[in-house]
């Protein structure tokens, strides 16, 4: 006969006001194989937790049921303190008399809540009676991390990573790593210049031991699981020997061709053999394959007769290598919407409609200009420039319906950056709101507006036209209640900030969610917010939505501390809810292996003494299933059960009510 | 045809190609066509082709079927509609495409029982499935048997399971809901439906599970009804509507209305049809990031 103690909590008054505990556990006392029962006002309070062991080594419990809140607030609470007294945590259960019962039957007079809560509780007691003790399951873990993406949160998690003691793989695929914050010229709200700041970091980066750069490379494929991952990485082909190249440029120097850079978004040329900027890390240049005539045509070849160490080869190939890591960090950041989307405002048409991105190299002292705000259509310095915010942003029909963030921000920095660099210009900023939440960010706008002289206008811009060599911008300006028109030489967009291209494919690869905007997902907005879904998967950055810069470092920290968290073990202790295949009665349909969304299921040849394969079966992979039970929904004949949710504890469940 | 099909199967029997050819044959008084298993060239005479041939054969590709399966590889006598199934249990892992050479026969179509056969075949004998049949020429073989087909089906399908789904759809649910009660209420749980449908392949069908039992073994409404549902139920996006449950259930129980609507119902919600491609799973249960449902993302 089993030993059952049955604990009611009242929650305070939570569940109390309408459940009479008292009653559900008396009812309860009256079962078969239930030798105590109580109710108390807090089950999870430290006298809560003391009384349960009390009661478990006093009568010898071998199986309890807390009925109380949802099993997602305490079951691991409780568990814990029943293994505490002796007991194997499994053998706790939890009925959920809070959120299924007193909160959603408001009867004062208790009526249904407590019937209800009698219910639940009998039918958990029913499916305690065929539980299993369970054992943890302990995976090694392979102590070496992958972070991909080199943006400043990429940079931030590997460093740290690095100054746990731990290797880190740091895969970037431009041939530099650095990302959006490179193009950046100074930085609200401190207005430091980007480069000075994040160039340290980058060359700390490339000189950490514990530190091993993957330029111009992308993942392409991930196997495995938590603490054992297995990915494979593309190093496209730099036809530069990465190893033996001095940096000197001379190849730079001496390459006939020029195309577009795409690191200056179009405003400069770049060469066919190229760094994407001067301070690029690693600074080893990388030829253009399909821009360069040596390899398209067999004609130049003027780098590799310059290049001292001999270290330009044109006939190297992309090369795929495999790394075995512990967990991933994903890094990849944002883009900006494409200009090309916002016909109305000119772009495209008028070449002095330019994006905020944009602006930033005009700002920037290494961009094309050295820093001086000259409008691309002919040099000349802009005398009036208007700022257009929400380009995309908060707009369900062209654009995306959520807020990009910065923009309200790098928007009044560009305001400002422009009253330094061009005295006497005037500046206009059309907004719908400032939204300037942050330490020191609203008094940074205010700054803009009543020192700097910037004039913001609250509405919409209608439309953008050429007129005798102006820029027309015709708006409303919804807080005088006018229609203005403002003379410009220069339109700069606040563009939305989007997930990037492939952004998707990546998710896909990993096995991680996003949304419909393709930011990738954390496991839980407030709680798990570098976490991932994938257990040994964390986030960092832009790819999960806009944010500046030191949030994004700050998230780069959080995910490494996550990754440094999981590796200071040599095994971690895994949750022992998962399936198993009874393989007597597998039919190898392979339908569970195509329904799990983990791909944590295998295919497994049941071989003869002579080594004969006599069937196939299905064999579910510990390490990676989450136990959401989808294959023993999909299991035709039955042949998967979950543990902790098996069949015989449902089907007693059901039955008992 | 017979003689070609004759033919065929001698030459794949000779050359060792395949050990045993499964095909249609009289009975002894040749009212009816019975399944024959050839295993020596010299039987091939005993291979007919006609109206009667309405048995789904590919049953016996299955692992139900352990005794075919020794004799080595198979060659199967198979319609476009059997092939459909065949196709439905390479997907599923049951055999490999090489592992089975499909003799495939252009077809006017069959009886719908042996029995309604006077020696012609009038559309009022045949099955709703042959008057709306897009395999006459079959889809997936190795082998072509007979003259192309010329026949193109309906646009919108017509028949008497069509017509008694839509007159059942206008029905009330709680008069559905009786009509399905009465109807099960016959079944003995004799488990001929079972028994002949090729994509029951289950070695241990889910009704033999006894720790726990789901569903009650004996024939009373509540057992009925679960088997029934769960019969169902695990054909959705599987069935080809080949019929043949329902032409073996000794009780008459109009199973092809529940397999037509399921098929009618995975249609409008995928777009999917089973059976045509190898490659395709049955849309319930894949998880594909690009599901059309966006809640499991
Ligand atoms: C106009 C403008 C001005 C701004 N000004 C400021 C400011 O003044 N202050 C501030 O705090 N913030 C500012 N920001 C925001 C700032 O740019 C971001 O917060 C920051 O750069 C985000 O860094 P990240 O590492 O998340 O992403 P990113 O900088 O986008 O880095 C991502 C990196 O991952 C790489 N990558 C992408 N996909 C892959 C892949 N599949 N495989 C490998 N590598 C991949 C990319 O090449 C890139 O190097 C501004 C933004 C804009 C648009
Ligand atoms: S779904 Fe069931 S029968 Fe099919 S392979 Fe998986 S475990 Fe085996
Ligand atoms: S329980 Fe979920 S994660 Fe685990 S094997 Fe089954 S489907 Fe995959
Ligand atoms: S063949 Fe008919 S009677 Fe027999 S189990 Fe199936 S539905 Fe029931």
């Amino acid at each position: 006969m089993p030993r059952i103690g049955v604990f009611v909590c009242q929650c305070g008054n939570n569940i109390a006001a309408t459940v009479d505990t008292k009653k559900v556990a008396e009812e309860m006392g009256k079962l078969p194989g239930v030798v105590y029962t109580c109710d108390y006002k807090f089950m999870c309070s430290s006298p809560g937790q003391e009384m349960l062991r009390q009661a478990i080594k006093e009568n010898k419990l071998d199986g309890i049921i807390v009925s109380a809140c949802s099993p997602h607030m305490h079951e691991k609470t409780f568990r814990k303190a029943a293994e505490g007294a002796g007991l194997n945590p499994y053998q706790c259960e939890i009925t959920n008399i809070r959120e299924q019962c007193s909160w959603v039957h408001h009867d004062k007079t208790k009526a249904a809540g407590t019937v209800k809560s009698i219910d639940l509780t009998r039918m958990t007691i029913q499916r305690l009676k065929k539980n299993q003790p369970l054992k943890k399951i302990k995976i090694p873990v392979k102590k070496k991390a992958m972070v991909i993406g080199g943006g400043i949160a990429g940079i931030q998690a590997a460093l740290d990573i690095a100054e746990g003691g731990r290797e880190v793989i740091l895969v970037e695929k431009e041939p530099s790593i650095g990302g959006n914050m490179a193009r950046l010229s100074e930085t609200f709200p401190t207005m430091d210049c980007s480069q000075c700041i994040l160039t340290p970091k980058m060359v700390e980066a490339e000189l950490n031991e514990n530190i091993t750069l993957y330029t111009y490379s992308e993942v392409e494929k991930v196997d495995g699981y938590i603490g054992n991952f297995t990915v494979t990485v593309r190093r496209k082909s730099k036809y530069v020997d990465e190893e033996r190249c001095t940096g000197c440029g001379e190849c730079i120097e001496k390459c006939p061709f020029k195309v577009d850079s795409q690191f200056e978004l179009g405003l400069n040329k770049r060469k066919v053999i190229y760094t994407p900027f001067p301070q690029s890390v690693p600074n080893v240049p990388v030829i253009d394959a399909p821009n360069c005539t040596k390899i398209q045509k067999d004609k130049c070849g003027a780098c590799a007769i310059v290049c001292g160490p001999k270290c330009i080869d044109f006939k190297m190939e992309d090369k795929l290598v495999t790394e075995e890591v512990g967990a991933i960090v994903v890094a990849t950041g944002y883009q900006n919407m494409p200009n090309e989307r916002f016909g109305e405002y000119g772009y495209g048409r008028i070449k002095d409609v330019i994006s905020g991105m944009q602006f930033e190299r005009l700002a920037s002292s290494s961009g094309p200009t050295g820093g001086e705000i000259r409008r691309p259509s002919d040099g000349k310095i802009p005398q009036s420039v208007v700022f257009i915010q929400c380009v995309g942003s908060r707009d369900e029909k062209k654009g995306v319906s959520y807020c990009s963030k910065i923009c309200c921000m790098y928007t009044a920095k560009h305001t400002k950056l422009y009253s330094h660099k061009v005295h006497g210009g005037q500046s206009y900023v059309f907004y719908m709101d400032i939204r300037s939440g942050g330490k020191r960010y609203e008094e940074f706008v205010r700054g803009a507006i009543e020192h700097e002289g910037a004039m913001y206008l609250r509405g919409r811009v209608s439309r953008v036209y050429e007129k005798n060599g102006k820029i027309m911008v015709q708006g409303a300006d919804t807080l005088s209640g006018n229609q203005v028109e403002i003379e410009a030489d220069m339109v700069v967009l606040a563009t939305a900030v989007v997930s990037r291209d492939g952004a998707d494919t990546l998710a896909q690869r990993l096995g991680i969610g996003y949304d419909k905007y393709k930011f990738y997902n954390e496991y839980h907005p407030k709680l798990k917010p570098v976490e991932t879904v994938t257990a040994g998967i964390y986030l960092a950055g832009t790819c999960m939505g806009p944010m500046d810069i030191p949030e994004s470092v700050a998230q780069g920290s959080a995910a490494a501390s996550k990754v440094l968290a999981l590796f200071s073990a040599d095994e971690m202790a895994r949750e022992p809810i998962t399936s198993v295949v009874n393989r007597t009665t597998c039919n190898a349909c392979w339908d569970c292996v195509t329904a799990c969304p983990y791909t944590a299921i295998e295919r497994e040849a049941i071989k003869d003494r002579q080594g004969n394969v006599v069937r196939w079966v299905a064999k579910v992979n510990d390490g990676v299933c989450q136990g959401c039970g989808v294959c023993v929904a999909a299991c035709r004949s039955k042949s998967i059960d979950l543990k902790g949710y098996t069949d015989e504890q449902v089907f007693a469940a059901i039955n008992a009510f | 045809m017979e003689k070609t099909l004759r033919l065929k199967a001698k030459e794949l029997l000779e050359s060792g190609e395949v050990k045993v050819v499964i095909g249609y044959g009289w009975n002894r008084s040749k009212t009816r066509t019975t399944p024959v298993f050839i295993t020596d060239p010299a039987d091939v005479d005993t291979l007919v082709w006609n109206p009667l041939c309405v048995n789904n054969l590919s049953l016996y590709l299955t692992r139900k079927y352990k005794e075919i399966k020794a004799l080595g590889r198979p060659a199967i006598v198979a319609k476009g509609c059997d092939i459909r199934n065949i196709v439905v249990l390479i997907t599923e892992g049951q055999f490999k495409r090489e592992d089975v050479f499909i003799i495939g026969m252009t077809c006017n179509g069959t009886v719908y029982k042996q029995d309604l056969w006077k020696g012609e075949l009038t559309p009022n004998i045949m099955p709703t499935k042959c008057h709306n049949c897009d395999v006459r020429n079959p889809h997936v073989t190795d082998f072509v048997v007979g003259e192309k087909s010329t026949f193109t089906p309906p646009e919108v399908p017509t028949g008497m399971v069509y017509d008694k789904v839509k007159d059942l759809d206008s029905k009330s649910q709680s008069e559905r809901w009786a009509f399905w009660v009465k109807e099960f209420s016959r079944c003995v749980k004799c488990y001929a439906c079972r028994q002949v449908c090729p994509l029951c392949y289950c070695e241990r069908c889910i009704t033999e599970k006894n720790m726990p039992q789901w569903i009650e073994t004996s024939a009373h409404p509540r057992g009925n009804l679960s088997w029934n549902l769960t019969r169902a139920m695990h054909l959705v996006g599987r069935c080809t509507f080949c019929g043949e449950c329902e032409r073996s259930c000794p009780v008459n129980i109009p199973l092809n209305l529940i397999n037509q609507k399921m098929i009618g119902v995975v249609k409008e919600a995928f777009d999917f049809k089973s059976g045509y491609d190898e490659k395709t799973h049955p849309p319930m249960i894949v998880f594909s990031p690009d599901d059309k449902e966006n809640f499991i993302k």
